[in-house]
């Protein structure tokens, strides 16, 4: 387990490097076309002498691979820049959002999990019941649906046609500061089911494919040959190893949906990581937008290794060495 | 003795997209307790899916078992409630697997593989049921049986595997242990180990055993019965001395030429057995094994032939195999080969 | 957006592997279907490979609803100019006269009009336009990217491959949906650059499926006959191995189209892509977002037309899959 462990931390190293050097050639001058001191200032015009001052500090005018040096330097001390129209360090003004963000994935990822598996386990097996017809169809639709469009919907509909026509008596609240007659988690219903649509979809179509295909396998013969229930034999022996890899599927989906948050923030006025990055975009603040991505860019990095690790403690045939399929 | 197990007119069949598989056909036999039958065929020829009937494993809705009786100590498999077949099955009736690598849950440890059956049947604790896992791992030979039975079956070898898969079958003192080509995945000299083991157990025990196979020379030391099976449908069937010895059925010869003879140090010329078995949608009319048979006539392309008794009081199912000239024909046949 | 994970359920799955003559059935009934390594060689079975899966996909209602949906919308939005400017307004001039904006549906407007006056449908028609071309460039380019650099991982292999592979994974690496935002910020919000960012990022995902069919394919004997006949790599490539490894880029291709159009959709929607006042679907509904109360007309139609031509290239790509017999497995 513990070589396991260093081997995929090792494994990990190129992809950091490349994602930081793809992060560096972004802002990097002369390697794209854009302007790097406008990277780091945003779109607004600036003295000389200030941009003389920036060329200097971020060593604009070093060869490339001492500005990379530097740059990774800066980021490993969680120097993201400054937000220079409102004068504050990126990183301090993702702070706070951050939990906000962290709580509506985390919400989002329920979403998934009672929902997906449920639909995935329910749709494999009754295979081609109605019900199974019924989930597959809908995967397929909600992978079509753009995730800023259910959630105009969802506000549409439950936040005030529902009002309208049950006079007033049931809704969902439409936004974290809609109202205050609501308790503090009902906030998060509506955008974490948006948060999670297409992933729940993805989630039951491969957790029914995998229950298939554990269903179909060797073991599950033997374990009706011990004389077990067809309940025991799909819940114990099948479940256990279909699972497996759509918990790998889920954890990594962690990571996506902190992302892919920022359709569904901006939509819900959700105040977290995702939307200052959908404020900054508006306001061309550069710095705030690169900083964004690079935090949930790293955050998906850790997320991705404690997964992998995890799916080791779930699969014995890797947590063992040996040879796994 | 009175049968411990009587078989009558077992018939199962697949719906595919293709068509309908009659994949066993009206098979018939017999074990008597603490006996051991061996079944022998060509991959495809119902061998399987006759052991798989008898324990109403048929995976339905594909898989039908269409008719016949399965009569285990006088009552009848097939018209037990599904609450009584899952008390037989593991307890009365144990089977083993042909792949021992994917047989095993790699999920769960061995030793609570094994156990799982104890707890059911025997209302064990868990507790309990390791222990006994562990005295069944170092019955079937494995060493330090007490460590490996937390191992997980990726860490054992492909022989230990179905030493394990043994254990497992044998944990509830079966009556009835069903191997499914037991050996067919392992290596040449874990087979011979593992037959060994498998014939060990029944003195042990006593348990009656239906070995299946494609392989002749499996059977021939060690089953007291054996049936052979074509395309569905049992060819020739009774004491295994009688159906190796005086073999009546040209496709039991042809399985005995594409054998290698251990008991000469002749190197006699292994014959295959030309043409493919059939498809089980359009199985052959008449004799199944027609098209393959060399000295097919016009008879057996027309007619079924029945299963009869001969002279030695097996079962044959072909046409010529109450004919002597034939039976002499045959061997001489025989001789010819041997002496090539 | 998640990116494209497809799991192909195991048709086998659920029946035993020895039901007695399974092999022997498939060997004696089905159709005898030319080897691969024939297609290349004659190059006459094509004819029926295509032919198959055209019967085969036309036997798939979804697969055909979608593509008859995807013509339609085609022909609709070509043909706009000639109809429904005429009919029911230029999408893009702003009506200023007193009652004209945000009008609910009507014979005249059937999807009522916006904050500015203009016609809904005359801008969803319109803006199928910016989507279908977005759609289309934007797999190009990964297309042109991931086949080059997919071809070069799978057929040379070792350094090649790897460089290749790692570079992947850091693509893979990265929230797609940020990675296109950071890319456009550098690049510039605008039309063209969406595409060029979408195609770009889309890369990975074309080269991963096409390595592994030419690996797949690389190890049939017909290449190695066509090597040791002196053939240049260059010829082996196109001529040998990629008419056969085309059939799951064809698949992937036109599932990419789909997510392409919504990913377009939502960088517009975001501000990070069309800007107005170009009538794209993304930036109709970034504008509904303020009025999707008082004119809930202006959230439902665009999105409505989102969801139907996504739905139909997925669908489409789910037909061309079965009808192809490719299996998806990443």
């Amino acid at each position: 387990m513990l070589k396991y462990t260093v081997r995929r931390i090792f494994q990990m190293i190129p992809v950091f490097i490349g994602v930081t050097l793809i992060l560096f050639i972004l802002r990097a001058p002369g390697v794209l076309p854009g302007d790097p001191v406008r990277m780091i200032t945003g779109e607004r015009a600036i003295p000389d002498a200030l941009r003389e001052q920036i060329v200097k500090k971020h060593a604009l005018d070093q060869p490339l691979h001492r500005q990379y040096v530097i740059y990774i330097g800066n980021l490993l001390q969680g120097d993201l820049g400054e937000s220079y129209q409102r004068g504050r360090p990126v990183l301090d003004i993702f702070a706070d959002k951050f939990p906000n963000t962290l709580r509506l994935a985390f919400a989002g990822i329920i979403v998934e999990i009672i929902i997906g598996l449920t639909a995935g386990i329910i749709s494999a097996v009754r295979q081609y019941s109605f019900l199974d017809v019924l989930v597959t169809l809908s995967t397929s639709i909600l992978v079509s649906v753009p995730v800023f469009w259910l959630g105009m919907l969802f506000q549409i509909f439950f936040g005030i046609k529902l009002k309208e026509w049950t006079g007033g008596a049931v809704h969902l609240p439409i936004s974290q500061m809609s109202s205050a007659e609501f308790p503090d988690w009902a906030h998060l219903i509506l955008p974490a089911i948006t948060l999670a649509s297409v992933s729940t979809a993805y989630v039951a179509r491969i957790m029914r494919s995998q229950m298939l295909e554990a269903m179909g396998q060797d073991y599950i013969r033997t374990a009706l040959a011990k004389g077990l229930t067809r309940r025991a034999v799909t819940f114990r022996h099948g479940l256990k190893n279909a699972l497996i890899p759509v918990v790998t599927f889920v954890g990594i989906d962690f990571g996506v949906m902190m992302g892919g948050a920022i359709l569904t923030e901006t939509v819900f006025s959700w105040p977290g990581v995702g939307r200052e990055i959908f404020l900054a975009v508006g306001q061309r603040d550069w710095p705030i937008v690169m900083g964004g991505v690079i935090i949930i860019v790293f955050l998906v990095m850790i997320i991705n290794l404690i997964v992998d690790l995890s799916y080791a403690l779930l699969d014995p045939r890797i947590r063992y060495g040996g040879d796994a399929e | 003795m009175p049968a411990l197990l009587e078989v009558r007119g077992l018939s199962t069949r697949f719906t595919t997209r293709d068509g309908i598989v009659k994949a066993v056909d009206g098979v018939s036999f017999a074990l008597e307790p603490g006996k051991t039958l061996g079944v022998v065929g060509e991959s495809g020829s119902g061998k399987s899916v006759t052991a798989l009937s008898m324990m109403r494993l048929v995976a339905e809705p594909q898989g039908k078992i269409v008719g016949g009786e399965v009569l285990f100590k006088g009552a009848d498999v097939l018209k037990m409630s599904e609450r009584e077949v899952r008390d037989m099955r593991g307890n009365r009736i144990a089977m083993i697997f042909q792949d021992p690598m994917t047989s095993l849950n790699p999920v769960f440890r061995v030793g609570r593989q094994i156990g799982e059956s104890l707890i059911l049947h025997k209302g064990m604790s868990r507790k309990d049921a390791f222990d006994r896992a562990v005295q069944l791992l170092d019955m079937v030979g494995i060493p330090n049986a007490r460590d490996r039975a937390k191992d997980y079956p990726h860490q054992f070898s492909g022989g230990m595997r179905q030493r394990a898969m043994i254990a497992m079958a044998l944990a509830c003192d079966p009556d009835i242990l069903i191997a499914d080509e037991p050996t067919t995945a392992l290596d040449v000299t874990i087979q011979a180990q593992i037959l060994e083991l498998i014939m060990e157990m029944q003195e042990r025990t006593g348990t009656a055993i239906i070995i299946i196979t494609h392989d002749l020379g499996v059977v021939a030391d060690i089953a007291n019965d054996v049936m052979v099976m074509y395309a569905g449908r049992q060819v020739e069937y009774g004491e295994s001395r009688h159906v190796f010895g005086d073999s009546l059925h040209p496709y039991t010869w042809g399985l005995l030429d594409s054998l290698p003879r251990h008991d000469s140090d002749e190197k006699g010329e292994l014959v295959p057995i030309e043409g493919q078995p059939p498809s089980l949608i359009n199985v052959p009319y008449g004799c199944a094994f027609h098209p393959r048979c060399p000295y097919a006539e016009e008879i057996c392309r027309s007619e079924v032939p029945p299963l009869l008794a001969t002279d030695t009081g097996h079962l044959s199912a072909c046409h010529f195999s109450a004919d002597p000239a034939f039976r002499r024909g045959m061997d001489r046949d025989q001789e010819r080969v041997a002496l090539k | 957006m998640t990116d494209h994970r497809e799991e192909r359920p195991n048709p086998r799955s659920g029946v035993p592997t020895d039901v007695g003559g399974h092999e022997t059935r498939d060997e004696a009934t089905t159709l005898p279907v030319l080897p691969g390594d024939l297609h290349a060689v004659t190059g006459l079975s094509s004819r029926t490979l295509w032919g198959d899966a055209w019967r085969r996909l036309r036997r798939n209602k979804l697969a055909i609803i979608g593509l008859i949906w995807i013509v339609a919308v085609v022909l609709m939005t070509v043909s706009a100019d000639l109809w429904v400017a005429p009919l029911f307004g230029d999408p893009l001039t702003v009506d200023t006269t007193p009652g004209a904006s945000l009008q609910s549906p009507s014979l005249e407007h059937p999807f009522g009009t916006d904050k500015l006056g203009r016609d809904v449908f005359a801008r969803v028609v319109y803006g199928a336009r910016v989507s279908l071309t977005v759609g289309v460039l934007a797999v190009s380019i990964s297309l042109a990217i991931g086949l080059m650099l997919g071809a070069l991982s799978g057929y040379y292999g070792r350094f090649v491959d790897t460089l290749v592979m790692r570079s992947a994974d850091v693509f893979f690496a990265f929230p797609y949906i940020l990675f296109a935002i950071a890319l456009i910020a550098v690049l510039g919000p605008s039309y063209r650059n969406v595409f060029i960012a979408i195609g770009i990022l889309g890369w990975p995902s074309i080269a991963r499926v096409f390595r592994s069919s030419i690996l797949s394919v690389k190890e049939n004997e017909y290449v190695d006959a066509a090597r040791a006949m002196g053939a240049s790599d260059f010829r082996i490539m196109f001529r040998h191995i990629m008419p056969n490894a085309i059939a799951p880029i064809i698949v992937y291709g036109t599932m990419s189209i789909g997510g392409a159009i919504i990913t377009e959709a939502a960088l517009s929607f975001l501000g990070m892509g069309v800007q107005p006042p170009t009538p794209s679907w993304g930036l109709m509904l970034s504008d509904a977002k303020s009025l999707m109360f008082r004119a809930p007309w202006l959230t439902i139609w665009p999105g409505f037309a989102i969801l139907t031509t996504v739905l139909a290239f997925v669908l489409m790509g789910d037909g061309l899959r079965d009808a192809l017999d490719v299996k998806m497995k990443e």
